[in-house]
C-alpha cells in the first residue's frame, strides 16, 4: 500500500469521531434551526419554517434581554480581566522567591470548576451565613444584612467578579509571557530620557505588548460569550432573568421549554457573533504582523 | 558637560562583589573608555553612572554633586545601548524626538531640533520609519541621535558598536570620534574591543575582575602596560610574553638571550611587542628557534617561531616566505621597548 493512502487510512478513525461528535451535531443543529421542532410532540424535527425562528428571536424580549445581559457581562468582565491580569502581571514580574511562590499559589482559582465556583461564592454570599456577606457586615455595619444575590445589579457584580476571580490569574500568565517579550532596554532607555514608571508603563511597555494584549482580550471575549456554569450555580439566570446570559437562555429554551428548533436558531446567532469577533481578530493580528515585518 | 567622580564606589548583589571599592575622576570634556573582558565590571560602572543600578557605598558626584540618589533622568545624561534600545511602536523622528517631549518642550521645537539632529547622523531620509525597518546601522544612528538630542552634561555608551559588522563598525568609530570632537561632551565608553578602546579614548581605564588595573592614555598603556594582563590585553597580535630569569644582566630563556637592565632574579617575564622585533640573519641572534607558523595578512606576514615552551611572533615583509621548522632568527628592532614583569605578581618591573 502506498504511504500517501495509509495516511489517509490512519486518519479514519480520527475523522469518525469528530464526524460523530462535532460535525453530525453541528449539522443537525443547523437543520433544527430551519424547523419547528417540540421536543413534548414531536421526537424528530417537525417542518420547515424558513427563518422563522430566528426572526421571532429579534421580537421576543427573553432574547433581548439575554444579548443585554450578556454585552453588560461581556464588556466589564473582559476589562476587569484585562486590568487585573496587566496589573498583577507587571506586578509579578520581577524574580525572586516570593514572586516565584505568588505566581504558582495565583494558578489556583483557575484549577476549579466554573461550576464549583458558583457554588462556593453562593455559599459565600448569603446573608445568613456566608463568609464574605457576614464579613462585609462586620467590617461596615451598612452592608449587614444586604440580599446580594437577591438584588439584579448585586447579582450580576458577583457574577462578574467570580468570572474576573477565575480568569485573571491565567491572563496574568500570559501577560507575564508578553512582558517577558519586551526589551529592558526600551524600559531603561525611556527612564534615562527621563520618563516616569507611569509613562513607561502606558508609553513605552504597553504599546510594545499590543499584540499579547489583544489576544487575551479576544480569548477572554469568546470565554465570555459563552458563560453559562457560574448562572447556573450560583444565580440561576435570576433574580428574575437579571443574570440570565445568552447560553443559559439557549439552555433553558431548549431543554426546559422543549422549544429546540428555536433554541437552535440562537445557538447559530450566538455562533456567528464569536465568528465575527473572531475574523475581526484575526484582521487585527493581520495587519499588526505587516506592521511589524514591513 | 561636566566632570564625573567616583568616589570609593562599590557595588553588591548580596553577597556578591561585583565591583569592589574604587575611585575614578572622569574630566570634563574627556572621552573615557571603559576597557575589559566581560563580566570584569565595567558595565556595572557605567549602568552606576546611570543609575540604573544603586550604588551600594561610596559617592557619584556629577559636576560637583552627588548624584547616588538621584533618578537617572535627573543627572542630565544620555546613554546609547549596545541593543539600541529604540522604541519600535514610534517612527524614528518619535523615538529622537522623544526625550523632548517628556521634557515639555513644543512641538514646533521639538520637530526642528529632530531634523537638526538628524542631519548630524545623517538620517533625514528615515525620519518616518519605524526601527523594525532599518539595518543595524542606521538603528544606531537612531540611538546616537537620541542621545545626542537634548545635548546632555555626559554620555555613556554601553558597547555601542559591538552589535554591528566589522566594516561598519569602523566607519561608526570614526563617526563616533568626530561626534565627540563636534560636541566636546564628556563621554564614558564601554567596551571589550581594545582596537575600539585605542582609537576613541583620551583615556582607557584598564578592567579586570572589578578593579581598574590602569588609567591612562592610550599611547601610555600601549607603551607602558602597568601589568602582565594589560599586556596581553592591549595589542594585535598581542604582546610576546617569555618567561625566563635575569642572570648577569642578560635576560635568559629557551631561544631567548636579551641584555636588559635590572638586577639578577628568577620568576620574570619579558614582554617585547611584534612589531619591535625584526627577522635577522642567523648567527648571534639574540632569538631564535624554529619556524611555527606563518599567517599573511596582506601588508605584511605573522612570523611565529618556537623553542621549547617559548613562542615569539613579529611582522616580517608580505613577501616573506620559508619553510615550517625553518631555523629562523630574530632581533629587536633599534629603540625596541622591553617590558620587564615579576611572574608571581604580574607587576611591571621598572629598571
Amino acid at each position: 500500500m502506498q504511504d500517501r493512502s495509509l495516511s489517509y487510512l490512519l486518519l479514519v478513525p480520527a475523522f469518525l469521531i469528530v464526524l460523530a461528535t462535532t460535525l453530525y451535531p453541528l449539522a443537525y443543529s443547523l437543520v433544527t434551526a430551519f424547523r419547528e421542532w417540540d421536543l413534548t410532540k414531536q421526537r424528530r424535527p417537525g417542518d420547515f419554517v424558513g427563518v422563522d425562528n430566528f426572526g421571532y428571536a429579534f421580537s421576543e424580549p427573553g432574547f433581548q434581554n439575554s444579548l443585554w445581559v450578556t454585552s453588560v457581562f461581556v464588556i466589564t468582565s473582559v476589562i476587569l480581566t484585562l486590568v487585573i491580569a496587566m496589573s498583577l502581571a507587571l506586578l509579578l514580574r520581577r524574580k525572586g522567591r516570593m514572586h516565584t511562590f505568588t505566581r504558582v499559589i495565583l494558578i489556583l482559582p483557575f484549577a476549579i470548576s466554573p461550576a464549583l465556583i458558583g457554588v462556593s461564592y453562593r455559599f459565600m454570599f448569603n446573608p445568613e451565613f456566608g463568609v464574605i456577606a457576614k464579613g462585609l457586615g462586620a467590617v461596615f455595619p451598612a452592608l449587614d444584612g444586604v440580599p446580594w444575590l437577591a438584588s439584579p445589579d448585586l447579582a450580576m457584580a458577583i457574577l462578574v467578579l467570580t468570572d474576573v476571580w477565575h480568569w485573571a490569574p491565567y491572563m496574568t500568565f500570559m501577560c507575564l509571557g508578553g512582558l517577558a517579550s519586551v526589551p529592558r532596554e526600551t524600559e531603561e532607555a525611556a527612564r534615562i530620557d527621563g520618563a516616569s514608571n507611569l509613562r513607561i508603563i502606558f508609553g513605552i511597555v504597553l504599546p510594545q505588548m499590543k499584540g499579547v494584549l489583544l489576544v487575551v482580550a479576544v480569548l477572554k471575549t469568546i470565554f465570555a460569550l459563552k458563560m453559562f456554569d457560574q448562572v447556573v450555580t450560583l444565580t440561576g439566570g435570576g433574580p428574575g432573568t437579571s443574570t440570565e446570559t445568552l447560553a443559559f437562555f439557549i439552555f433553558n429554551v431548549g431543554f426546559k421549554w422543549y422549544d429546540m428548533g428555536y433554541a437552535s436558531a440562537l445557538a447559530w446567532i450566538l455562533t456567528a457573533i464569536m465568528m465575527l469577533i473572531s475574523v475581526w481578530y484575526v484582521r487585527m493580528l493581520l495587519s499588526e504582523r505587516k506592521m511589524a515585518t514591513a | 558637560m561636566a566632570e564625573v567622580q567616583l568616589v570609593d564606589v562599590e557595588k553588591r548583589y548580596g553577597s556578591f562583589l561585583a565591583v569592589p571599592k574604587q575611585s575614578l575622576t572622569i574630566e570634563e570634556g574627556e572621552f573615557l573608555v571603559l576597557l575589559g573582558p566581560s563580566g570584569c565590571g565595567k558595565t556595572t560602572t557605567m549602568r552606576m553612572i546611570a543609575g540604573l543600578e544603586d550604588i551600594t557605598a561610596g559617592d557619584l558626584m556629577i559636576a560637583g554633586e552627588r548624584a547616588n540618589d538621584k533618578p537617572p533622568k535627573d543627572r542630565d545624561i544620555a546613554m546609547v545601548f549596545q541593543n539600541y534600545g529604540l522604541y519600535p511602536h514610534m517612527t524614528v523622528a518619535e523615538n529622537i524626538g522623544y526625550p523632548l517631549k517628556l521634557r515639555g518642550m513644543d512641538r514646533k521645537t521639538r520637530e526642528a531640533r529632530v531634523q537638526e539632529t538628524a542631519e548630524k547622523v545623517e538620517l533625514q531620509a528615515l525620519l518616518k520609519r519605524r526601527p523594525s525597518e532599518l539595518s543595524g546601522g542606521q538603528r544606531q544612528r537612531v540611538a546616537l541621535a537620541r542621545a545626542i538630542v537634548r545635548t546632555p552634561k555626559i554620555f555613556l555608551m554601553d558597547e555601542p558598536l559591538s552589535n554591528l559588522d566589522a566594516k561598519l563598525r569602523v566607519t561608526m568609530r570614526a563617526e563616533l570620534k568626530h561626534l565627540h570632537h563636534e560636541l566636546g561632551v564628556t563621554t564614558v565608553y564601554v567596551t571589550h574591543d581594545q582596537m575600539e578602546a585605542m582609537t576613541l579614548a583620551s583615556r582607557v581605564a584598564i578592567m579586570r575582575e572589578g578593579r581598574i588595573v590602569q588609567l591612562d592614555t592610550p599611547k601610555k598603556i600601549y607603551s607602558e602596560p602597568a601589568d602582565l594582563f594589560v599586556a596581553g590585553f592591549i595589542g594585535s597580535p598581542s604582546m610576546n610574553l617569555v618567561e625566563g630569569r635575569i642572570t648577569g644582566g642578560r635576560f635568559e630563556a629557551p631561544g631567548v638571550s636579551l641584555p636588559v637592565a635590572g638586577a639578577d632574579r628568577g620568576d620574570v617575564v619579558l614582554g617585547i611587542r611584534p612589531e619591535d622585533l625584526q627577522l635577522t640573519d642567523p648567527g648571534a641572534a639574540p632569538i631564535s628557534g624554529k619556524l611555527y607558523a606563518l599567517e599573511l595578512t596582506g601588508d605584511s606576514t605573522l612570523v611565529t617561531l618556537r623553542n621549547g615552551r617559548t613562542s615569539v611572533c613579529t611582522r616580517g615583509p608580505a613577501d616573506f616566505e620559508a619553510p615550517i621548522d625553518a631555523p629562523c632568527t630574530l632581533a629587536p628592532k633599534p629603540g625596541a621597548r622591553i617590558h620587564l614583569f615579576d611572574k608571581q605578581t604580574g607587576q611591571r618591573l621598572d629598571a
